[in-house]
């Protein structure tokens, strides 16, 4: 059982001071950019020469490591970490034909770069870790979180995740059909009906631990798989459900990461007909897509344990049950799936 | 928790495209480092690397892949995996099952195709076939996707410590009951990327590497894959099994985005949580593979940290010298070597070294040898301040 004590959130919508996702921040050009605060402590010299993904990670840590200053570990996923600078020096190396250059993009460019330097600015000399498996770099960091407070009890780990968008990867992604080639605002995301999304970014922060008082959320299960088969996709659904339900039990909220593209729709079809008669929320019109955007659905799901789901997430119309178990399906690129399972702590 | 056993290994380096081949060029102290041949860069014949004389083309043909977008790293981690597989015997059915679990790791990925990558990030045209093949994970969905793994599947990138923290996580799913079984490793091949990214550091040496030596200029890059396949004890009856996998450590030194500090803490306190998770005391460790990359910085501070640990370091040697630096493989590389070390009671030769270094004297293992060995540590330090320890037993 994973406790999450403080959760954080760089988003594209306002999650990170006095969050307030009732009314939706609107995409620019197929892109949902994070709105990034102002990051209060960190050193100005050392903000100016972090890339955005480095920026976006420290930032959303630094609330929890102000409170938490022993934390145990770090555990990050991102599957591109500083995408914009790793271009950066490829370029430099293109453009002065393998000249001499400055080392400053390349150090930045490694994606582990995140938890290093939330590492190198807290001292922290413990466990640290960068998970960089594409859409399941997250997932895969959740799992060792689960596992290392469990090996050590009583210890306190920061889980988080972050990607960007740079021109880089939205060009390669683009260029690989992965964004919609028409503009398609997040106001209409689901109702596109052509192949493709809208590109995102964010970075989420999680304090856990095996502790449950004082708790506000718990992960209580979590499943990766990698299928093209939506068979096997549902497969794997009931059977998440059937090991972490009773009989005839299931969640009080569907949470998926539908993403307006039409050759991923069966995917999500054949998870609602396991589950039918849901509330079912969908999260990307406020996240866009990127690979770790899990971790956005892990923060709203620690928000919607408390509040009010907002009406622009709301597939239909929710019936009045209360949001006990919000169970969390995510697909990446029609390869990488994984169902999270989360609940109040008490 | 269950005890965890290697029970199969493959590679891929400079030194040959086997287990077999590997052991015998370490018997017989022969490097791989040699002039770039294969790619073109202005640093052929400048910077050796530790190449590996396969064409990209002839490891297709080999290895019957031919699916669209497959890297170089990808075919050096398929060749190692396919070794792997068939050592251990896993059968189809087994690899399918959901809980056989992939842990990979890569800090190149698809970047080996660096003007590829160029033009495609450039959107200079209407893209290369390479789109989804960049990222480090793609090395690991292609695995997957080529025998159908079941289980969880991982990539990590800890820049130089990558596939230690590979086969720490292997280990961790199998005790924690997440997976019966592990195969775990890593891929990176050479790069224009790194080449010209370790030069803008001035850590790259324009002669062979030279670990541990007083006069030592500088590292090597070098390619390579490797992966072991972990099983719990309950399944390991009728097995050769290699060694077991008994202590790791993970930890970070919190000093420099790309060296380690004075006192090597960060590779103290790794060595030291792996010979805790062990349960072992220091003095029982036979033998130490070193990182030993042979910079100024990594080999003098690494020498600090064992002899802060150890007070007299046990026999220790870096296979750099051997394969060059193959960055996320390094950690599989070299558990591959310890293994064998284990196995077959030998020590190999450190290559190119003459003197010890002034201030801390310590000389490397530099002839072959058989010996008495129980518990040999394997060290691997990144970037970032990323130190993992792993340790090895009879």
């Amino acid at each position: 059982m994973l406790y999450i004590h403080q959760h954080t959130c760089i988003s594209p919508q306002q999650t990170f001071v006095d969050a307030d996702i009732e009314s939706l921040k609107e995409s620019v050009d197929n892109k949902l950019k994070a709105f990034e605060p102002a990051y209060e402590g960190i050193p100005h010299g050392i903000l100016r020469r972090m890339g955005k993904a480095v920026r976006m990670g420290v930032g959303a840590a630094i609330p929890i490591l102000k409170n938490n200053t022993a934390i145990d570990g770090i555990i990050i996923g991102t599957a591109n970490g500083g995408m914009e600078d790793c271009i950066k020096f490829l370029n430099q190396i293109i453009d002065y034909e393998e000249g001499l250059l400055a080392p400053g993009n390349f150090v930045q460019s490694t994606p582990n770069a995140i938890a290093a330097q939330v590492g190198l600015m807290t001292k922290n000399k413990s466990y640290n870790i960068t998970h960089v498996h594409r859409g399941l770099a997250f997932e895969t960091a959740l799992i060792d979180a689960a596992m290392m407070t469990k090996e050590n009890p009583g210890k306190s780990y920061l889980l988080g995740a972050v990607d960007e968008i740079s021109t880089y990867n939205f060009n390669i992604d683009y260029l690989d059909g992965w964004y919609k080639k028409e503009t398609v605002s997040n106001r209409d995301l689901y109702g596109s009906q052509t192949p493709a999304s809208i590109a995102g970014e964010g970075a989420a922060m999680f304090l856990v631990n095996d502790k449950k008082e004082g708790a506000s959320a718990v992960v209580k299960a979590i499943k990766t798989l990698h299928t093209r088969d939506e068979e096997t996709v549902k497969t794997g659904l009931k059977s998440f459900i059937e090991n972490n339900f009773e009989k005839e039990q299931k969640p009080g909220l569907f949470l998926t990461g539908e993403n307006g593209d039409n050759r991923l729709l069966k995917y999500y079809s054949a998870c609602e007909s396991v589950l039918p008669h849901i509330n079912t929320i969908r999260y990307k019109h406020m996240s866009g897509e990127y690979p770790t955007t899990s971790s956005f659905a892990l923060w709203l799901s620690c928000y919607l344990l408390r509040n009010q789901a907002p009406s622009h997430a709301q597939k239909e119309k929710l019936f009045s049950t209360p949001t006990n178990e919000i169970l969390v399906y995510n697909n990446y690129k029609g390869i990488q799936h994984s169902f999270l399972l989360i609940s109040p702590a008490e | 928790m269950s005890r965890v056993f290697v029970t199969g290994m493959g590679i891929i380096s400079a030194i040959g495209d086997s287990v077999s081949a590997n052991r015998d060029a370490l018997i017989n102290g022969r490097t791989g480092i040699s002039d770039l041949t294969l790619f073109p860069t202005k640093y052929a014949g400048v910077l050796p690397c530790g190449e590996i004389k396969t064409t990209t083309d002839s490891l297709k043909e080999k290895l019957n892949a031919h699916e669209h977008g497959v890297t170089r790293t990808n075919l050096l981690a398929l060749h190692a995996l396919r070794e792997a597989i068939e050592d251990a015997g896993l059968s189809q059915q087994i690899l399918t099952a959901d809980d056989t679990a992939l842990i990979g790791a890569s800090t190149v990925g698809g970047m080996c195709l660096t003007d590829e990558l160029y033009h495609d990030a450039n959107k200079s045209d209407n893209g290369s076939e390479y789109l989804a093949s960049y990222d480090c994970g793609s090395v690991n969905i292609y695995l997957q996707s080529r025998y159908k793994i079941g289980g969880i599947i991982n990539t990590i990138n800890t820049a130089c410590s990558s596939s230690a923290n590979a086969v720490m996580y292997g280990a961790r799913l199998i005790k924690n009951g997440l997976a019966k079984r592990a195969i775990v490793g890593g891929a990176d091949s050479l790069a224009k990327f790194t080449i010209n990214g370790f030069k803008s550091l001035h850590i790259l040496s324009d002669e062979k590497c030279r670990p541990f030596d007083n006069d030592r200029k500088g590292l090597n890059l070098g390619e390579g894959a490797a992966f072991l396949v972990l099983e719990k004890e309950e399944d390991i009856a009728g097995k050769r099994v290699y060694a077991e996998v008994t202590g790791y450590g993970n930890s970070n030194d919190a000093f420099h985005p790309s060296s380690i500090s004075d006192d090597g803490d960060g590779p103290y306190l790794s060595m030291r949580e792996a010979l805790n998770v062990a349960g072992i005391n220091e003095h029982e460790i036979s033998f130490i593979n070193a990182h030993g990359t042979a910079t100024e910085n990594n080999d003098e501070t690494e020498s600090r940290a064992m002899i802060r640990l150890f007070n007299t370091p046990p026999p220790f040697a870096s296979t750099k010298g051997y394969t060059g630096h193959t960055l996320g493989a390094a950690g599989a590389v070299e558990a591959v070597y310890s293994i064998l070390s284990l196995y077959y009671q030998e020590l190999y030769p450190a290559l190119q070294f003459t003197l010890p270094i002034e201030s801390t004297g310590l000389i490397p293992q530099l002839s072959y040898t058989s010996a008495s060995l129980k518990h040999i540590m394997s060290n691997s330090f990144g970037f970032g301040g990323n130190c993992s320890s792993l340790i090895f037993s009879k």
